[in-house]
Formats: structure tokens, C-alpha cells, sequence
């Protein structure tokens, strides 16, 4: 029987229908990917309709003639919505030293540990990258303390209180979450620049050090800009991960509309009981839209940087 | 219009200084240290100056100089002091900077003298002296309030014990002896004479003295080595260096990780003001709240059709894992026909218990199984279809997407998936159209009922040809996945052309014979609104899956596909014996990363329900005692608990990075 099967491949009605079953698998995989656009989809189609249209009819039936601009305009409106384009500029206040400063900061330290000789340099480092996992809730509540009271050490048994780091007043301010951001940014950071950086050429220094070098020239002379792929890849990782954050911008500014990302800002929303709830799809798309750009014209850097996060907690 | 522009300076302004501030502390110690090779002097200056500089911030910053008092006023309430500030910002930073400035002054200059003497007596002379002087005019310039009682027996015994802690260090770490007890005489005189006694009921002279004395101890303390020679000062320099490239990041790990979670941990211990010690109260709390964990409905779950279609598909797989073992001679095979049945097993197994047994730490169990299964093996599935197919970056991209999307933005997208609209209106969220219509479908009788019909039963046609095919071809063990489809296509269709009961799809018969549209509650209705928030980042974590296993597949030797091939190997049979086993790590790693991220998940469900309607989780449980409460004790245990389940990931991590490394 199976003889027969294997002659009359492709003639027989049976073998017919067997073989574009095996094209299913292709249809499956065009099938998911349509499936997985339409949650966008919808809501892109939604932003341009009037709360009327949203509220009656499917997106799906939408006829070009029936779109506006409305949403967009009441969204930078600061009246109907607490002013999105506010919480915009905090975004980018969160962002962009969130961004910039841990890779600065990290780009020494991941230098430090791969090229510099001192005692403790391996389990220092695994110590540090070994972090990566904590989960940022264990360190949210003393962090909100820190920015409301400062922190003091009271010396056990001698009863008296030290100032280590005073008041600041930082609490409810878009300085408290990058503040946040940088600490919590630095294990994957240092991991990912030292994979890079600790896989330069030896060759490399050994000369430049013949030269006379110092480390800070070696560093800034060589390291840095040999390492530009691998910053890129931490920066759009990082801009995403901070741009996108809700957690520790509510923890640490949420309760100050001034200071409030947009993350925060569309939470609001959807949170007050469909009041304004024709609003959010247009929101939600000026929020996602920096990221988009950034993702899809830096895509190669941020799978890189996926790709090497992989164990980021 | 003006408040932008003015934020957007702001903002700049805030980031400039913060950059430039830091850069600036750094290049600088980078500049001092550099100095150590071939400027003595100058290095020898600037240290000493800098430690005046530390030295003047710690008296400052802590308002013990007095002389700022024209700006921050004392005043007394309720037995505490505070102080209230007073004056432009300029002038609060010249009363605050004065002190840490003249005291850097005066270390440098005490430095540079120290630093030109070769003797090692006169050095110890200028030292001595100089640092007393300066120190001791410090002690003057004390608040009235800070000043110490004498007490004698503190201060020896304070003396004592910390030279003798510092002496041993010293000798245990092979360093000078007498250096290490100087150094602890200085600071054990600190403590005794400041840290032990009252303040505020002594005098200016023993102030004076009481700073006079460590800083004469420190200035002999530096005295001590001779100038280092070559060697020496190349040790120094790569220390230091080591110092200055690493300091900074240490201090953020420290300041914002490792403190904040030891005090977590400490927190943790205490009740919801931090006030009284509890010990392990709040986590007995956590664990006897029915809240975090019901059972006692758990016999519910033996009634639950789920459970018994587990159980069902769990005998297929040990009657084709003993066929199996007798042909290949193991049980559990990759690619076998009895995985499949045995992971529709765990899933349907694991979805009767986590329906019947609720709370928050099941729920986070859920959703550890259903995200962690489903994003992994759909992105498996994606990358592997999608390999070297025309349209492959598209497709990638597409479901890549969504990784870019914040979490809140997410939500806020399925929210209009999952809207569910009263039954007399137009459902406008897609499940929901989709699933009245398929009621409106099922129950009617007019040309798109047989369209559908037909496909339907098409499909099932399909499915009997191949289960037929494969028993012709003596291999009942393919059949098996075939087969299940099948049985659910053909309830289906039991169901569809009415067979048995009224239809599938939302929809309801009313008395009087009226079919009425049946939108289901996707957000609303427990325990299975759980499982649609869960596909929210089902849709997020299957695109980074993806990415992954689709990176590691490419890094698959094609030597070894090539040799399977020629050796007659199907494509099925190359992914699951050749291709599978070589990304085994790299599944792993992506299965790790996704259970760290769901243990901690946030925004979902924060967004889409807050925790109400039976979708508590771990850590916006955690948000809502803490911040929304105030209950800092229960909300730190909880914290710790979502600490705790990652712990064993990070030790893995930990065991992975070694053998790499």
C-alpha cells in the first residue's frame, strides 16, 4: 500500500489535497501575522473617528469620508485631556538623561572590568551583573523614601542620626524616575557594553600602552569610539525601556500632573469610566509613536540589543 | 505656550548640568590621579585637598558649622529642631559651600609642605600640626547644640577598640600595622568622642579638641610612607583607576539596588508604619488571606470539562509514550506524536486547576504557564515557518511590533479588542463581532451558514484524509494529533448544523423563541478574563521569542542539517532531531527571561482592571498596599515574595554566565 502511495505522488486525488496541505503552514504564518496586526489596527482606525462613530459602529466599516482630526486636536488640548503635550516633554525629560547617563556610567565601569587588572575584578562583576534579575518592586519603597526624606542612619546603640544624604525634595519630579532609571539600568548595561568591550583585540591596547597610554586615554581615544554599535544598541533598548515605563513613574511622580509621562497620562484616561474614552486610541498612538519611529528605522540596534538582554529582569 | 518653551529649557538645562557635573567630578579625579606618576607634589596636594573637601561636606551637610545661621534658623518643636531656611538660593550655597572650600584650602595646603619634606619627623611634625589646626578650628566653629559632653570612659574605650579592629585589618591584610591602628585611633576617637556622649551640653574648648586630636592622628597617619618609588606608584595608579572607572556605577548599584532591597528585606519585618517589629507576620498575613489563595472550591475543578479532556488527552500520551517506547525506547520524544497530547494535557490541566483554585499567587502561576508556553512555542512556531520564506522581514517585523508598544499602550489597544457592548447594539470590538456573528450564523439558515458550514466541514474532511492516510501508511502514532483536531472540529460541527444543542457563538433563545446577540465580558468575566489579559503580553513577549529562536536558528551549522538531509532526513524530522536540540540553551534563556518578566507583571493589569473582577496579581497587589494603602509592611513582604520566585532564575543566570565566561 504505501508502495502505491509513493508512486503515484502528485497524480491521485488524495495526494492532490495532501499536497496543499502543506502549504498550510504558510497560510498559518500570513494568518498570524494578520491577526497579530489588528489590535493596532484597530485603534490606528479608531483614533481618526468621531466618539459617535466609535461608540456605533465597527472600525472595520469605516468609509474614508467619515474621518477626523477631532481626537488629535482635543488630546494636545489641555482642557478635555491634562495636556498630553505636557506629559510629552516630561516623557522626553525622563528619557533622555535616563538614556544618556547610564551609558556614560557604564561604559566606564564595563571598561573598568574588562581591562583594568585589580583584585576581586571577576567576582565584583559577577556580583553586579548577577542583579540583573531583581525585580525593580524590591527596590521601589525605600527608593520613594529616599526621594521624600533623604536618608539617615541612626547608629545603633549610640542613638544619634546621621545625615547621608539630605532632602533633596525630588519626590513627584521627573529627576526622581531617571534618578530611578539609572540605578536600575546599570547591571544590563554593564553586562552588555563588557560582552562588547572585553571582546576588543588585546593587540590594540598592548600597543597603545607601549605608546605611553594612560587608561582614560586608552578609553577615550580607543574604547569609545570602537564601542558606538553596542552603545546604540544599549541606547534604543534603554530609550524604549524608559519611554514605555509605568511602574516607577507612578511610584515616583505619579501623583503630580505636572511631572506625569504620557504612560501615566493614557492610564488616566482609561481609567476615568469612558469619559474619555474616544480620546484614547488617538492617545495611545502620539505615545507609541516616538518608540515606532525609533523602532523601526534602528530595528538591526535593537534586536541587537534584545538579543543580548535576553536575561534582563 | 511659554510653559513649554520654559519646560523644554528646563529640562535641557537639568540634563546639561547633571552631565557636565558628573563628567566634570570624573575628568577631574582622572586629571588627580594622573598627576601620581610624575608630579608627586601635585598629587600628594590634591589628595589631601580633596579629603578636606569630604571632610567640610560632612560637617556642613549636616548643619554641625555654625555661621550659616544668618540663613537657616533653629527652631525648637516638641522637643525636635528643625531648621528653617531662609534667603535666594545663591545665598544658601555660599553659607553651605564656604566651610567644604576653606577646609579644602587648608588640607591641600598642609599637603603640598608635607609633600616637599623627605624626612619622615618633619613630615610628621607638619602633619600633625597642620591638620590639628585645621581640624580643631572646625571643632571651634561647632553649633552651640552639637557640642559634645566629655566622657572620658567612651573615648578610651572607643580608642582602644577601634585601633585595635584597624591594626589587625592592617596586619591581616599585609599592610603597615601601625597605619591601620592610627587610622582606627582617629576614627574610634570620632565615635567616642561625638557618637558616645550627649551633644549640645559641652563646651567650645572640648569641641576643639575633640576634632584637634584625630585630625593630629590623621596628619601622622599621612606622614607615615615615604614617597612610593616607580613600582609603587604604578600599583597606586591602577588601583585608583580601577576606583574612578568603576565608583560611579557602584554607587547607583548601591544607592538604587542593594540598600533599597536589604532595607526592603528589613521592612519587610515591621508593621504598616515601620514602627514595631513584627518578624514574619506579614508574610503569614499574605499566605492565610483568602485572597492570595482559595481552595475552597478546589473540588470544582474534577466537575470542569477542561479537567476531563486533560486527563483524556493524558491516557493518549501514555498509551503512544508505551508504543513509543517500545519502538524507540523512550517515552517522551521531541517531535514524538505523544508530546503534543501531553502539553494539551498540562494546559488543560493546569487551566481546571487555576479556575478552581483562585487568588493572587495563583493567578501569577497562570500566567507564568500561559505566557511562558504560549509566547515561546508561538514564536518557535513563527520563526520557523517564517525562515527563508519570500515576505519573511515583513512578517518578522509585524510581529515583532508590538515590543516597541509601552504596556499601558497595549492594554489600552486590546481594551478595544475585548469591548463588549450591550446585546441590542452593534458589538464593535472584533471577539466580539465575531462571536455574535458566529451565533447569528449558527442559528440561522441562509447562504453564509452553508458558506461557512461548508468550510468548516471541508476542513474536517481534510483532517479524516489525513488520519486515514497516515493509518494506510502503518503509522497510527501521526495520527494521534490529527486526531484530536478532529474530535474538536467535529464537536463543532455537532454543534454548528445543530445536531446536538442550539448553535455555537453568542447568542441566546428566549422564551418566546427571539434570538437575542450574546456579547462575551472579556474583561469582566472570571476566572477566564484572566487568560485574556494574559494574551495582551502573550502578544508583546511572542515577537521577542521570536527574535531569539529565530537568531539561534540561523546559527545552526548547516553541515549538520545538510548530513540529516542526506541521510534521508524529513524537514520534520531535521527540525525536531537536529534544529531543536541545538537551540535547547537559547530556549531556555528565553524561557527564563519571560518567567522573570511575568512574575512582576504590572501594567496590564493595573490598566485593563486594577486587580478587581479576580485578576490580582503579585506585584499590583504589592502597588496597592504600598502606595495606595500605605501599608509599607505587607507591601514590602510582598516585594520580597516576588524577589524570592526569581531567585533560583538569577542563581541559573549566575551558573550560565560563569561557564561562559
Amino acid at each position: 500500500m504505501s508502495d502505491i502511495a509513493v508512486h503515484t505522488r502528485g497524480s491521485g486525488p488524495i495526494e492532490r489535497i495532501y499536497s496543499t496541505l502543506r502549504r498550510v503552514p504558510t497560510i498559518v504564518l500570513w494568518f498570524i501575522v494578520i491577526v497579530w496586526s489588528l489590535p493596532s489596527l484597530s485603534v490606528f482606525i479608531n483614533s481618526w473617528r468621531t466618539r459617535d462613530a466609535q461608540r456605533s459602529r465597527s472600525w472595520w466599516t469605516t468609509k474614508p469620508d467619515e474621518l477626523t482630526l477631532d481626537n488629535y486636536e482635543s488630546i494636545f488640548n489641555s482642557t478635555t485631556s491634562g495636556g498630553l503635550s505636557n506629559s510629552l516633554l516630561n516623557s522626553m525629560a525622563i528619557s533622555l538623561p535616563a538614556t544618556i547617563i547610564p551609558i556614560s556610567i557604564a561604559a566606564f565601569a564595563a571598561y573598568g572590568f574588562a581591562w583594568i587588572d585589580f583584585k576581586g575584578r571577576k567576582g565584583l562583576f559577577i556580583a553586579v551583573v548577577s542583579l540583573l534579575a531583581i525585580p525593580l518592586q524590591v527596590a521601589l519603597i525605600p527608593l520613594l523614601q529616599l526621594y521624600v526624606n533623604g536618608a539617615h542612619l541612626t547608629l545603633p546603640w549610640l542613638d544619634k542620626t546621621i545625615t547621608i544624604i539630605p532632602d533633596f525634595n525630588l519626590v513627584n519630579t521627573t529627576t526622581a524616575v531617571w534618578l530611578t532609571h539609572t540605578g536600575f539600568a546599570m547591571p544590563f548595561a554593564i553586562f552588555l557594553l563588557h560582552n562588547y568591550i572585553s571582546s576588543l583585540p588585546r593587540d590594540v591596547f598592548e600597543a597603545a600602552r607601549i605608546d605611553g597610554a594612560d587608561h582614560f586615554t586608552i578609553f577615550w581615544r580607543l574604547v569609545l569610539p570602537l564601542s558606538v554599535p553596542v552603545l546604540a544598541a544599549f541606547a534604543i533598548f534603554q530609550f524604549l525601556w524608559t519611554w514605555n515605563d509605568y511602574l516607577i513613574a507612578n511610584t515616583m511622580a505619579g501623583t503630580n500632573p505636572d511631572a506625569i509621562p504620557t504612560t501615566i497620562l493614557i492610564a488616566n484616561l482609561a481609567g476615568d469610566f469612558g469619559m474619555n474614552e474616544h480620546l484614547l486610541p488617538a492617545a495611545a498612538f502620539v505615545q507609541a509613536f516616538v518608540p515606532l519611529v525609533v523602532f523601526f528605522s534602528l530595528q538591526r540596534y535593537f534586536v541587537r540589543g534584545i538579543l543580548a538582554g535576553s536575561v534582563k529582569g | 505656550m511659554g510653559d513649554t518653551v520654559g519646560k523644554v529649557v528646563e529640562t535641557l538645562i537639568t540634563i546639561v548640568i547633571a552631565v557636565s557635573a558628573s563628567a566634570a567630578v570624573w575628568l577631574i579625579a582622572n586629571l588627580i590621579v594622573a598627576q601620581g606618576r610624575n608630579h608627586w607634589t601635585r598629587f600628594a596636594t590634591l589628595r589631601l585637598g580633596i579629603g578636606g573637601l569630604l571632610f567640610g561636606i560632612i560637617l556642613s551637610g549636616n548643619r554641625i558649622i555654625s555661621g550659616s545661621g544668618s540663613i537657616e534658623v533653629a527652631t525648637e518643636r516638641n522637643g525636635d529642631t528643625s531648621w528653617v531656611t531662609t534667603g535666594s538660593w545663591s545665598e544658601r550655597l555660599i553659607a553651605w559651600i564656604w566651610f567644604p572650600l576653606i577646609a579644602m584650602l587648608a588640607f591641600a595646603a598642609v599637603g603640598a609642605l608635607m609633600s616637599m619634606r623627605d624626612s619622615r619627623s618633619e613630615r610628621t611634625l607638619i602633619g600633625a600640626v597642620g591638620l590639628a589646626v585645621v581640624a580643631g578650628v572646625g571643632g571651634a566653629l561647632v553649633r552651640e547644640q552639637f557640642r559634645p559632653e566629655v566622657d572620658a570612659a567612651a573615648l578610651a574605650i572607643a580608642v582602644v577598640v577601634v585601633a585595635g579592629l584597624g591594626a589587625a585589618i592592617a596586619t591581616l591584610r599585609r599592610r603597615d600595622t601601625i597605619s591601620g591602628a592610627l587610622t582606627g585611633a582617629a576614627i574610634g576617637w570620632v565615635i567616642g568622642a561625638w557618637g558616645a556622649p550627649e551633644l549640645g551640653a559641652g563646651s567650645s574648648v572640648w569641641s576643639t579638641i575633640a576634632l584637634a586630636i584625630p585630625g593630629a592622628i590623621i596628619g601622622v597617619r599621612a606622614a607615615r610612607p615615604n614617597v612610593p618609588d616607580e613600582a609603587g606608584r604604578d600599583r597606586m595608579d591602577r588601583r585608583s583607576r580601577a576606583f574612578i572607572f568603576l565608583g560611579p556605577a557602584l554607587l547607583f548599584v548601591t544607592t538604587n539596588l542593594v540598600v533599597p532591597a536589604l532595607r526592603t528585606l528589613y521592612l519587610s519585618l515591621f508593621d504598616r508604619n515601620s514602627e514595631e517589629y513584627v518578624g514574619l507576620d506579614n508574610y503569614r498575613t499574605i499566605f492565610t488571606n483568602p485572597k492570595s489563595w482559595d481552595t475552597s472550591t478546589w473540588r470544582d475543578m474534577f466537575t470542569s470539562q477542561l479537567m476531563w479532556v486533560g486527563l483524556a488527552l493524558l491516557v493518549l500520551f501514555v498509551i503512544l509514550g508505551i508504543r513509543g517506547k517500545r519502538r524507540t525506547g523512550r517515552v517522551i520524544e521531541l517531535g514524538s506524536a505523544s508530546s503534543g497530547p501531553l502539553l494539551g494535557a498540562v494546559v488543560l490541566i493546569g487551566f481546571a486547576v487555576f479556575t478552581t483554585v483562585r487568588g493572587t499567587i495563583v493567578n501569577n502561576l497562570w500566567w507564568v504557564l500561559v505566557v511562558t508556553l504560549f509566547s515561546t512555542s508561538l514564536g518557535l512556531a513563527i520563526a520557523v515557518l517564517a525562515d527563508g520564506l519570500k515576505g519573511e522581514r515583513i512578517a518578522k517585523s509585524i510581529i515583532f511590533m508590538p515590543m516597541a508598544v509601552s504596556l499601558v499602550g497595549a492594554s489600552v489597544i486590546w481594551r478595544f479588542m475585548y469591548i463588549a457592548r450591550d446585546s441590542a447594539k452593534t458589538q464593535t470590538g472584533v471577539f466580539n463581532s465575531l462571536w455574535v456573528a458566529l451565533g447569528r450564523l449558527s442559528t440561522g439558515d441562509g447562504l453564509p451558514t452553508l458558506i461557512i458550514g461548508a468550510i468548516v466541514t471541508i476542513i474536517f474532511g481534510l483532517l479524516l484524509v489525513n488520519i486515514a492516510r497516515n493509518l494506510a501508511r502503518g503509522e497510527p502514532a501521526r495520527a494521534a494529533a490529527p486526531a484530536v483536531f478532529a474530535i474538536l472540529v467535529g464537536w463543532f460541527l455537532l454543534r454548528y448544523w445543530r445536531i446536538t444543542g442550539t448553535g455555537v457563538g453568542g447568542h441566546r433563545i428566549k422564551d418566546d423563541g427571539t434570538i437575542v446577540a450574546q456579547p462575551i465580558n472579556f474583561i469582566q468575566d472570571p476566572p477566564f478574563n484572566n487568560f485574556w489579559l494574559m494574551i495582551v503580553l502573550v502578544w508583546i513577549q511572542t515577537g521577542f521569542a521570536m527574535v531569539i529562536l529565530s537568531a539561534a536558528i540561523r546559527a545552526v551549522p548547516t553541515e549538520l542539517i545538510e548530513a540529516a538531509k542526506v541521510d534521508g532526513a524529513t524537514d520534520s524530522q531535521v527540525f525536531w532531531r537536529v534544529t531543536l536540540p541545538q537551540i535547547g540553551t537559547t530556549i531556555g534563556v528565553v524561557v527564563t527571561a519571560i518567567i522573570v518578566l511575568v512574575m512582576k507583571v504590572f501594567d496590564i493589569v493595573k490598566v485593563m482592571t486594577n486587580g478587581n473582577f479576580g485578576t490580582e496579581v503579585l506585584a499590583n497587589n504589592m502597588f496597592r498596599e504600598a502606595f495606595s494603602f500605605g501599608d509599607t509592611g505587607i507591601g514590602a513582604a510582598l516585594a520580597m515574595l516576588i524577589f524570592i520566585s526569581v531567585v533560583p532564575i538569577m542563581f541559573l543566570n549566575i551558573r550560565r554566565m560563569q561557564r561562559e565566561s
